[in-house]
């Protein structure tokens, strides 16, 4: 099992570049050629996965080395790859979703003439998103990260000659940027303090010993602003729904079930940090839960099928930080596993009913598409049902667990907060499947359903978001959180709070209401939402710019950062740098126009240069006689 | 022979410094060609008086030599002053200066 | 005082004194004859020093031949003009004499402190390398052990001669049109 890790992020890189050199000739090619290289990373996993789980549970870790890399001083980061239960679990979710995606996209993107360059980037994110799971030491994830964070550019600007696109794309290169320098200070600290980058030294448990610990709030903190750019929490959150620009593929890979779990995963995987400072923890726990009913809130305003889409998945990331703020890092990792299924189905299905009405994303010239596309719908309705946490559907079982661990660890107020944003969850979803699937029909051209290559997909999506749940039944003693324990240790048994039975009532309870409350303002049809929208326009505008947010960025920090740009480009780059490299050739100049006066091209001077030499040297040796 | 060999070498190393000031401060091409060939002989009278001082032929046969070589030296010389007057009709040093920056 | 010595301290003095009196003469025929009155007291100095085929050869090949070249070359060119005194590089006159002056005091110093001034050579030279008569004497050793280097400087003479008419030929009508544009 040992020497076959690296071939799981070689495949695909070696995709990526067959299609990136050779893509056009391809054709058609590229893009299974695409699928079958992250099929075989899948493949591959599966058996590694095999293979870990017949060793006993606390000896399941196997580290690859595959190259050195840095050696220096007492400095090591070399490429290694780890295999343990998370890194496992997170490895199924990228390569088993992305092999899924990859065929839809043949479907997808089909017409389009930068077929093969799409796979080639595609394969490249699955790539270094494999190396960012698989690293075993902090330099290494970094490389991961930033790579992911490229192919996002890339990819999200795909369509670069759509000015929306490339600005989004520039928009969440730099908001990630933000948080990537922050992250990359943490990193550096964690040199410093604790001696090492590898994770094997440096995440032990009794690693909290050796430093006070304001180093690991510090840490915890700086390595929480690289996750909060890169899973778009508050206050970094401005990226996601303009990323919305990209091919649906892209985001259904990257900016719902992958990429942007990395905040989650780096988090979890660093917990012991955030375990030793009660301070981060906090912080955690706030920004996941404010910005779950944030986001909750903003989906509800928008009129974008993907924009709904996208703030959506802000807030379940929302609901994951609050998981991991609670301690019960396990939960965290199963709503990431079953978001994955469900969102991506639902961004696959939005991009189902996007390809079948000729580009049209627009929720208010949509409904009714039952009739007219009964998969996309059927398999959609199944990711509502999900994300709403209406059992026995996979959603429930996580999100359950989330909710009832606020109240089991006596955070009340989170609590009743939680339950406000799982009610708010709901409602935003019913309304998107209402007004687009249901009701009367306002579209402009009758649409039509999608081929098999992509509704294939969505049906295999749809039947994990329905079985999903089995992955972690119980809390305490389902697969998942057994089969994490030797990286997360033991969950605890619920003391506190409310009984189960009693919790579990009222989350799917608040879960039904707000379907219900959806279904009577949208699908029922004795409202007339439409006017509704326009009475409470001030209210629709505020939610649907995000409560303003990206609106008073633009008012203040874009200015400011332009300063800076302009003050740096011009005031240092062009005259500092630029300056002191053309002063260096001036000076060779003007020292050239001083030495090239010797060349007189008169002989009597250069006799005379010749005689001054001789004589020098007559007496030099004279000298020494 | 009465007259020390030092002698014979400062009367020629006077002949070749006179020779090196005409090299440097004449303006004439074949003034200054008249001038190396005193500064040549100089140095033969050089080889000639260190011969005499060793007890050997080997400087007079190389004087011989330097006489030889000199001469055919003036030939190609004096051809090549001949060819640069008929072009620019002067024979002034200073004016054949176009490699100059 | 011995003859040799007489000759000497005569001979010096216009030997230094012609070279100087070569670099005073504006006219070039002037000056070649002053350097031909040089060579004749070189002559007699290698007389002295007991090489008497050089000074045959001297006269005959330096005083003879090259400087007859040398004004024929003036003559025909016609560059008898008097050269201008104005000196148009400052500091060359200066540099100039103060270099002359530097080496001669140099040289002077390394002569002493080399053989100094009163080593004066074996007196036997005559019969110890002048067996036979010096014409002999250096037969003996040009065609022994410098054999090939007189081979070699016969070619250069040919090859000189080659180059001399080479260079100074004059062209066809034609490119002679051409040759006057540079001018």
């Amino acid at each position: 099992m040992l020497d076959t890790i690296w071939l799981v992020p070689a495949l695909p890189f070696a995709g990526a570049a067959i299609n990136l050199f050779a893509g056009r000739r391809l054709g058609r090619l590229a893009g299974w050629l695409g699928v079958l290289v992250v099929a075989a990373s899948f493949g591959l996993s599966l058996w590694l996965f095999a293979d870990l789980v017949a060793l006993p549970g606390d000896e399941r870790l196997a580290v690859q080395h595959v190259f050195d890399w840095i050696e220096v001083g007492s400095f090591s980061a070399n490429v290694n790859l780890r295999v343990d239960p998370l890194s496992m679990t997170m490895l199924l979710v990228v390569t088993g979703i992305a092999s899924l995606i990859h065929v839809y996209s043949i479907g997808y993107m089909e017409a389009d003439p930068r077929f093969g360059r799409f796979f080639a980037y595609m394969n490249l994110f699955v790539g270094f998103m494999v190396i960012l799971v698989l690293a075993d030491n902090f330099l290494l994830l970094y490389v991961g990260w930033e790579g992911v964070g490229l192919c996002s550019y890339l990819l999200i600007g795909f369509w670069h000659e759509r000015v929306r696109a490339a600005n989004a794309a520039k928009k969440a290169f730099i908001t990630t940027r933000i948080g990537d320098t922050l992250m990359l200070i943490g990193i550096v600290l964690i040199f410093l303090r604790l001696g090492s980058l590898d994770f094997g030294k440096v995440l032990t448990g009794s690693i909290t010993q050796t430093q006070p610990s304001g180093v690991f709030t510090v840490i915890s903190l700086l390595l929480l602003c690289g996750a909060i750019g890169k899973s778009a929490q508050i206050p970094l959150h401005v990226w996601l729904p303009d990323a919305m620009e990209g091919p649906t593929p892209v985001s259904a890979l990257i900016h719902a079930a992958t990429m942007v779990t990395a905040g989650v995963y780096l988090v979890a995987r660093t917990h012991v940090f955030f375990g030793a400072s009660g301070v981060a923890l906090t912080v955690v726990l706030i920004v996941g839960l404010v910005t779950a009913l944030y986001a909750a809130t903003a989906a509800l305003g928008q009129d974008d099928i993907k924009r709904v889409l996208a703030y959506s998945t802000i807030s379940q990331l929302g609901f994951m930080f609050f998981a991991l703020g609670l301690r019960h890092y396990g939960a965290a990792i199963f709503l990431l596993v079953t978001h994955a299924f469900y969102k991506a189905l639902m961004f696959l299905g939005a991009g189902s009913v996007m390809h079948g009405l000729h580009g049209e994303s627009d929720m208010r010239k949509m409904g009714g598409l039952r009739k007219w596309m009964p998969i996309t719908s059927a398999t959609f309705v199944i990711g509502v049902l999900s994300i709403s946490g209406v059992p026995p559907f996979s959603g429930f079982f996580s999100k359950d667990q989330i909710l009832n661990a606020a109240n089991h660890t006596e955070h009340t107020i989170a609590w009743l907060v939680s339950l406000v944003a799982a009610f708010v969850s709901a409602l935003y979803i019913a309304r998107l499947v209402f007004m687009t699937f249901f009701g009367e029909s306002r579209v402009e051209r009758e649409p039509h359903e999608s081929p098999p290559v992509m509704t294939v997909p969505l049906i295999l999506l749809a039947v994990g978001a329905t079985v999903a749940g089995l992955l972690s039944v119980d809390a305490v003693t389902g697969r998942l959180p057994t089969f994490l324990q030797p990286v997360f240790g033991e969950v605890a048994e619920p003391v506190h709070g409310l009984p189960e039975a009693v919790l579990t009532t009222i989350s799917v309870g608040v879960a039904l209401a707000g379907i219900l409350v959806g279904w009577f303002v949208w699908g029922s049809g004795r409202v007339d939402w439409m006017a509704l929208a326009t009475r409470f326009g001030e209210l629709k505008r505020f939610l649907a710019s995000g409560w303003y947010v990206d609106a008073s960025y633009a008012r203040t920090l874009v200015p400011a950062g332009r300063l800076v740009a302009g003050f740096l480009s011009s005031g240092i780059d062009r005259r500092v740098i630029d300056g002191s490299v053309n002063a260096i050739g001036a000076l060779v100049q003007r020292l050239a126009a001083v030495g090239r006066r010797v060349q007189t091209g008169l002989v009597r001077n250069y006799a005379l240069g010749l005689l001054i030499g001789a004589v020098v040297l007559f007496a030099y040796v004279g000298a020494r006689l | 022979m009465n007259v020390p060999v030092a002698h014979f070498l400062v009367v020629a190393v006077m002949l070749f410094a006179i020779g090196s000031v005409g090299v440097l401060v004449r303006r004439n091409a074949l003034v200054i060609f008249m001038s190396i060939e005193l500064q040549l002989n100089a140095v033969n009278l050089a080889l000639v008086a260190f011969s005499r001082m060793h007890g050997r032929l080997d400087g007079q046969v190389l004087a011989f030599f330097s006489m030889v070589v000199a001469a055919a030296e003036v030939v190609v010389g004096l051809a090549i002053i001949v060819v640069v007057y008929r072009r620019r009709r002067s024979a002034d040093v200073d004016d054949v200066s176009l490699l100059r920056w | 005082m011995q003859a040799d010595q007489l000759l000497f301290w005569v001979f010096a003095p216009i030997s230094v004194g012609s070279g100087i009196a070569m670099l005073f003469q504006r006219n070039a025929v002037h000056a070649a004859l002053f350097l031909i009155v040089n060579f004749f007291t070189l002559a007699v100095f290698y007389l002295l020093l007991s090489a008497p085929f050089l000074f045959v050869v001297q006269i005959i090949v330096y005083a003879g031949a090259i400087m007859v070249l040398f004004l024929f070359v003036i003559m025909l060119l016609g560059v008898d003009r008097d050269e201008s005194l104005v000196e148009r590089l400052r500091a060359q006159r200066p540099l100039a004499i103060a270099l002359g002056l530097a080496m001669v005091v140099e040289m002077i110093v390394a002569i002493r402190a080399g053989i100094g001034f009163a080593t004066k050579g074996p007196a036997n030279f005559d019969e110890a390398a002048n067996q036979g008569g010096n014409v002999e004497a250096l037969s003996r050793v040009l065609f022994r052990e410098y054999f090939f280097p007189f081979e070699v400087t016969s070619i250069l003479l040919i090859i000189a001669a080659i180059a001399a008419m080479v260079l100074a030929q004059r062209r066809s009508a034609a490119d002679a049109e051409d040759e006057e544009v540079v001018a």
